[in-house]
């Protein structure tokens, strides 16, 4: 039973379970950043350039963004959902959106894993 | 009757509902607050997204930007804006937890909620004094 929700019969379970495990996977990396912050302090370039070297934080930190990427598109929906009533303003909203949200990936893929 | 009549007169009926949109007179139940300050926020953070990759790229890029990116975030006014943002952070962050919390079946009842709702609305206010507070 539970697992027939999460077939494509029912996108919006899946919806709902996608926007709380992303929240989950971003909720864990902001704790591990905030610790990280507070005992490496990287208040030069040198230690800032070192706090963003490991290869683990910066895979972390690109999961952690397409966590949000996934997240914002859920949330971001379901506001245009709620308050864009006319369906050709809202699917070209929704269509700015998807680039937004790709070019981001894009550019924080450039940054975390090059 | 037959179809066409019922649906046009319900359509007649939802016209003549009463309606109340104004801003003002609403009162929000806390929980209401609550609930909408985590879309509100959450809309604000998707907003700065690209600022915040923009100040990343800068300050990784050279030694120059990296002082750049501090000297500009170090204004007052940078601080201000700064701890707006955080504190959109912390709320959507904490009234997250709370929404997750629900998801698992605790705190649902109404006095409790009401009571995590409160507990939601000051933890983000406290966490941004104490950021506000370390950052001056």
């Amino acid at each position: 039973m539970v697992i027939e929700l999460l077939t494509k019969r029912y996108p919006g379970m899946r919806a709902w379970l996608m926007q709380r495990l992303t929240a989950l996977i971003m909720a864990v990396y902001s704790i591990m950043l905030f610790v990280r912050i507070c005992v490496l302090q990287p208040d030069t370039y040198a230690a800032f350039l070192e706090f963003f070297q490991p290869t683990w934080f910066r895979i972390a930190s690109w999961l952690f963004w397409i966590s949000l990427s996934i997240h914002a598109w859920l949330g971001i929906r379901d506001v245009f959902k709620d308050y864009v009533p006319n369906m050709q303003v809202r699917s070209g909203l929704l269509k700015i959106l998807v680039v937004l949200l790709w070019v981001y990936i894009a550019w924080a893929s450039w940054l975390f894993l090059m | 009757m037959p179809e066409n009549e019922i649906q046009s007169s319900r359509k007649a009926k939802a016209k003549n509902r009463p309606k109340n949109l104004n801003l003002l007179t609403i009162r929000l139940p806390i929980n209401a607050l609550v609930s909408i300050l985590h879309r509100a926020t959450g809309c604000a953070l998707f907003l700065v997204l690209p600022i915040m990759l923009l100040l990343l790229q800068l300050s990784l890029s050279s030694a120059a930007h990296f002082e750049a990116v501090v000297s500009i975030l170090n204004s007052a006014f940078s601080k201000l804006i700064m701890l707006g943002f955080a504190w959109a952070f912390f709320h959507h962050f904490f009234a997250g937890v709370r929404h997750l919390a629900m998801d698992v079946h605790w705190m649902t009842t109404l006095m409790k909620a009401r009571y995590t709702s409160k507990i939601v609305l000051v933890l983000g206010v406290l966490a941004t004094l104490v950021l506000a507070v370390k950052l001056w």
